[in-house]
């Protein structure tokens, strides 16, 4: 792809490109590459969407398992509770993470799941961000002997960190991943035995960086009102790509198009929810195997997600800002934008009233929606005090509801749809949707479209 | 004669139970109730927090451990969701309902997601206290990592300076050490009467005499342990039949003292993860040379284990028999606190391990704010007999 | 004269209400619940014209809310029994800022703005152990009814802390207590304070602000009254209409959406 494709303005007619479409697809596909990683020679390597090591794992071609991409799809597909109880079964409790159970079960059942067979990992990556994750690659080393790493990036260490890059704390703090990076490198090439080379990795993040260009604005189109998609549904086929196809020329290609074709819908003032009433912050994960009910509960009132936090954090938290990779130092550079986003765009959740405040802001919201997952703690634990703060302080009108990632056991429909229709009713009676002037999102015109260029 | 000094040493023994039985249940001293020399008091939450730090800076290390059974819970629902431990809710209830307005400052570590929504919690509802994230790593393997624990150590030296608008000298901070590797030498020797002698201390009792720390300066706390383990030695007491267990799963949510005392009924607990984090180093830090160096070397080469630190050379497994082999344990009581998610996953892979070696055990729940053990008793009892039976 | 109607089906009962156009109540009616949610709508309904001694065809719009509200065939609008409680307590006590509801199943706080509309809400509909399913579950063990066991628990010295959080066992608790010789009115007192304490603890999320207005079928209990009152340190708004505080917010609402649309007038006969 040259620079040329990336601008094209948005008055021209864009190729029909349907997103869900195209990013089923891609979805097909990787899945398919995984069942013939063996077959092929390729090197498999497990890996978490938050804190991963993607460039380099690419320099390597190894194919990627994403283990909560299948444990989700699990949810889905809606054949979830048998891996779940098939885990219990062996002995884990019902209050821990609904996703590592699920993976347990696909254990139980020989990597059999229903978008193929699962290929056994060469090396997994965990990275702290979820302490979960951990323990998760814990249950490989004991049930699969997968060799494991431990990515250990350092968080937000309070509330109003403020982190430069090339500060002393960004520094010192760059170092170190830096270091487990070149560790992970040697480890790399003791498994594959294919050696490391630097241009290689300049070459994914080059890609890396079209990627994410084209993604900020993505994530910056849905500030127009009526919002051109949905950040709660149509999101998870984004991030989707973001995760499994980093690094990769399709990936970019994926997200050019997306931009292209969102800011079509934008010129022609198309939003996803024919008659948008509401604009709505979500925060949380989807309960996935109801996804569809979720949806629909909510659309049904004109309510449409602008937002939701885990574009963020599901997506490497690479729409922080100043997150652009200089090819021209590879590893440095890897490390220190690593550091970055896992200070703003991963562990921040924990202080997640910053993100969200200026989030209400910049999306111009009615309301924010709290969703509370019983067993991740990760996005949970914080939820309700974060939701007290906000409505003190910002004086927005919010919803909290629970249910779970993938257990249906703890979906309650009459209970969460009184709970959802309460909130709308509230706001219906505090005089119903804003008054939108269509307002033009902050993003730079077509022409100045770069890579990498902050919305 | 030696009878009289025998029991001089029981009465001596006995005031120093309850002292610390009263310092376990004590709030942080509040500033005009502050020992001598100190300036303030530094909360820190589970599991090892480099307490020397706090010490060099005048401010007395406050180790936050929940609010037991005997606390209601009046803000903590309001503010953190329910499928969370106990003690992250009712530390979160302490800080809301005033008990830790004191401190100067409160540090969590990242040792689960959970805890590490405390300071995102302190910082919305106690902005004036500093309250920070020790990123101690989870990754200590790779060449560089103390490197990046005294970089981190030094960060917090900095807050903590800034915060007392006084410096903390490395003289300071060796003198700390030196008074830290006195207590560790202390609690070495009270562990070894447990391994060596457990019918002359029980689990309850060593785990007061540990836990009273939490609420002194840890020169004080040497002195009592001085006091107390020559009368602890001279206990005339004969051994009982009680099987030899370890207990594993009190790194971090405390069990109710009841819970030990039910345990102590049944058992020798010849070792166990009770406090861990309070006797993290297995040997002394060295006392010379640079003191945050020593601090961060000490952390990756010479420590103990827990389910919530990574390390490579520490498998769960590993610690775990070798704890079993050195205490001279015949089983096992594996214990994960509810709700709390890398405990309740180490007890899946512990108990899988001793079904593979064919050691007994025995799985346990708890919660810090249980009050009734009848159920707990009957199951202790049961799994005792059936330890003597087949060690019979 | 036009008439307006609230019907609230809920689990365990459904409450009917009748006001005119003046907003006063003219009639209501209390139905235990049938096999069917459709014929017990119909049938409070009916009994509440009844009471009020009109016809049918006189109602200009009906409201219904509760869980069953899509039951109500006949209904016109269907609207949560968390705005309906929200519009019931503020019509019975205007200066109500916080709504403290403690059924049978659940269990809700909502935080009012003086012209009823909803600021806030949060509901426990998951676990019985803060709502009325504990009391049933110790009049069960007490082997007494429902009614007695408010003025018996105030008589109350001692009380125990009942400290299992689960209904299913505290049943149980109860029975132990009770066999090692401690007193029912002490065992009853734990029981009401384990229910307070929960269902403040649940409040405190929406914020208590005065005036409290206590509903639902637990707020006829003296003892919870009295608990309440101490838990939120002021007097609590309680009202024999409390249970049917949501089918008159649904009335409510009824009639303010009749006169936003008068799409509909009276037919007469």
């Amino acid at each position: 792809m040259t620079i040329d494709t990336v601008q094209t303005p948005a008055t021209a007619a864009p190729a029909e490109f349907d997103a869900r479409v195209e990013g089923q697809r891609l979805m097909k596909e990787w899945y398919g590459g995984l069942e013939l990683a063996g077959e092929r020679g390729q090197p498999v390597a497990n890996v978490f969407v938050m804190g991963n090591a993607i460039e380099i794992l690419r320099c390597f071609d190894f194919q990627l398992v994403f283990p909560e991409i299948n444990s989700l799809q699990t949810g889905v597909r809606k054949v979830s509770e048998e891996y779940l109880r098939l885990s219990e079964d062996y002995g884990m409790s019902p209050d821990v993470c609904s996703y590592v159970k699920a993976d347990v079960g696909l254990i139980l059942k020989e990597q059999k799941h229903p978008a193929g067979l699962i290929p056994k990992a060469d090396i997994a990556i965990a990275s702290n961000m979820c302490s979960t994750f951990i323990k998760w690659a814990e249950i490989w080393e004991r049930m699969l002997k997968t060799p494991t790493f431990v990515l250990d990036l350092p968080g937000q260490r309070a509330a109003n960190w403020e982190v430069r890059p090339g500060d002393a704390q960004h520094a010192a703090d760059a170092r170190w991943v830096e270091a487990q990076f070149r560790d992970l490198i040697e480890r790399c090439e003791r498994i594959t035995g294919r050696r490391f080379r630097m241009e290689r990795l300049a070459e994914v993040q080059s890609e890396v960086n079209r990627m994410v260009g084209h993604w900020n604005n993505v994530m910056a189109l849905n500030r127009n009102c009526p919002a051109p998609y949905n950040a709660m549904l149509d999101g998870l086929t984004y991030i989707g790509i973001m995760n499994v196809y980093r690094g990769t020329a399709e990936g970019a290609d994926f997200m050019a198009r997306l931009e292209e074709q969102l800011r079509a819908q934008v010129a022609r003032g198309e939003g996803k929810v024919a008659g948008e009433k509401f604009r709505l912050l979500f925060s949380g994960t989807p309960c996935y195997v109801s996804m569809r009910r979720l949806v629909e509960l909510f659309e049904s009132w004109g309510g449409v997600f602008a937002y939701s936090d885990y574009l963020t954090f599901a997506a490497g938290g690479m729409d922080a800002g100043d997150l652009v990779y200089d090819t021209s130092r590879p590893l440095e550079s890897l490390a220190e934008v690593t550091a970055l986003a896992a200070q703003r765009g991963l562990s921040n959740q924990f202080f997640a009233h910053e993100r969200l405040a200026q989030n209400v802001r910049d999306y111009d919201v009615d309301g924010i929606v709290f969703h509370g997952i019983k067993s991740c703690r990760f996005v949970s634990s914080g939820m309700a005090d974060t939701r007290d703060y906000l409505n003190k302080r910002l004086k927005i009108p919010s919803l909290y509801i629970e249910s779970d990632l993938i257990d249906p056991r703890y979906w309650s429909d009459a209970q969460i749809k009184n709970r959802v229709d309460a909130f709308f009713e509230s706001l219906n009676q505090r005089g119903g949707p804003a008054p939108h002037a269509g307002r033009a999102a902050a993003v730079p015109l077509a022409s100045e479209a770069s890579i990498g260029g902050e919305a | 004669m030696a009878q009289g000094i025998q029991e001089d040493g029981e009465t001596a023994l006995v005031e120093i139970l309850e002292r610390c039985n009263a310092l376990r249940l004590a709030p942080p001293p509040a500033d005009d109730a502050l020992p001598a020399g100190y300036s303030g008091t530094l909360g820190h939450f589970p599991v090892y927090f480099p307490e020397e730090i706090a010490h060099a800076a005048g401010l007395l290390p406050v180790h936050v451990l929940g609010g037991g059974n005997k606390l209601e819970l009046k803000y903590a629902d309001a503010h953190m969701g329910s499928f969370v431990c106990s003690i992250c809710r009712s530390t979160a209830e302490l800080g809301l309902n005033g008990t830790l307005q004191p401190l100067t400052g409160f540090v969590t570590h990242p040792i689960c997601d959970a805890a590490k929504h405390l300071a995102g919690i302190w910082s919305r509802n106690l902005p004036e206290q500093l309250a920070q994230i020790l990123y101690l790593p989870q990754n200590v393997n790779t060449p560089g990592a103390v490197r990046f624990i005294a970089a981190e150590y030094q960060r917090l030296r900095g807050e903590l300076e800034r915060k007392t608008g006084r410096p903390i000298a490395d003289e300071s901070l060796r003198a700390s050490l030196r008074i830290y590797n006195r207590n560790r030498r202390l609690l070495r020797e009270l562990y070894a009467i447990r391994r060596d002698e457990p019918w002359k201390l029980s689990c309850t009792e060593s785990y007061l005499l540990l836990r009273a720390r939490t609420r002194i300066p840890c020169e004080q706390h040497n002195e009592m342990l001085e006091a107390a383990l020559p009368a602890i030695r001279a206990r005339r007491r004969a051994a009982q039949d009680k099987p030899r267990v370890v207990f594993v799963g009190g790194f971090c949510e405390q069990p109710p003292l009841e819970m030990l005392e039910t345990i102590d009924d049944t058992c020798y607990v010849v070792d166990d993860d009770l406090l861990i984090g309070m006797r993290w180093f297995t040997a002394d830090v060295p006392e010379t040379g640079e003191p945050m160096w020593a601090l961060a070397e000490s952390f990756v080469e010479r420590s103990a284990a827990s389910p919530v630190q990574h390390d490579e050379r520490k498998t769960k497994e590993g610690y775990l028999m070798e704890m079993l082999r050195t205490s001279g344990a015949d089983a096992a009581i594996v214990t994960a606190a509810k709700f709390c998610e890398p405990g309740l996953d180490e007890q899946v892979a512990w108990s899988k391990h001793l079904d593979h070696e064919g050691v007994q055990y025995l799985i346990l729940e708890f919660e810090e704010k249980m009050t009734s053990f009848e159920q707990m008793a009957m199951q202790l009892e049961t799994f005792a007999e059936s330890l003597l039976f087949s060690i019979a | 004269m036009r008439y307006f109607g609230g019907v609230d089906v809920g689990s365990t009962q459904t409450k009917a209400i009748i006001i005119d156009e003046n907003r006063a109540v003219v009639g209501r009616a209390l139905q235990d619940m049938e096999t069917s949610m459709k014929t017990v709508a119909q049938d409070a309904f009916d009994a509440a014209l009844a009471d009020a001694g009109i016809r049918a065809d006189q109602v200009v719009r009906v409201a219904g809310t509760g869980y069953g509200r899509y039951n109500v065939s006949f209904g016109d609008e269907q609207v949560t029994e968390i705005s309906c409680h929200a519009r019931g307590a503020i019509a019975l006590f205007p200066g109500t800022a916080t709504v403290i509801d403690i059924g049978g199943q659940d269990t809700k706080a909502i935080s009012v703005k003086p012209d009823g509309q909803v600021a806030d809400f949060t509901m426990n509909d998951k676990c019985a152990a803060g709502t009325g399913r504990f009391l049933g579950a110790a009049s069960y063990a007490l082997e007494m009814p429902l009614s007695a066991l408010g003025p018996l628990a105030l008589k109350s010295q001692n009380p125990v802390r009942i400290t299992t959080t689960c209904t299913v066992f505290a049943e149980s608790e109860i029975i132990s207590h009770l066999a090692k010789g401690i007193l029912p009115e002490d065992v009853l007192m734990g029981v009401h304070q384990a229910i307070t304490s929960r269902c403040v603890s649940l409040a405190r999320r929406v914020g208590i602000h005065s005036e409290v207005t206590f509903t639902g079928g637990v707020s006829r209990n003296v003892a919870m009254v009295r608990l309440i009152e101490d838990a939120v340190g002021t007097k609590v708004n309680v009202s024999p209409d409390a249970h049917y505080c949501g089918a008159l917010g649904a009335a409510l609402f009824a009639h303010e959406h009749a006169l936003a649309n008068e799409t509909r007038t009276a037919v007469p006969a």
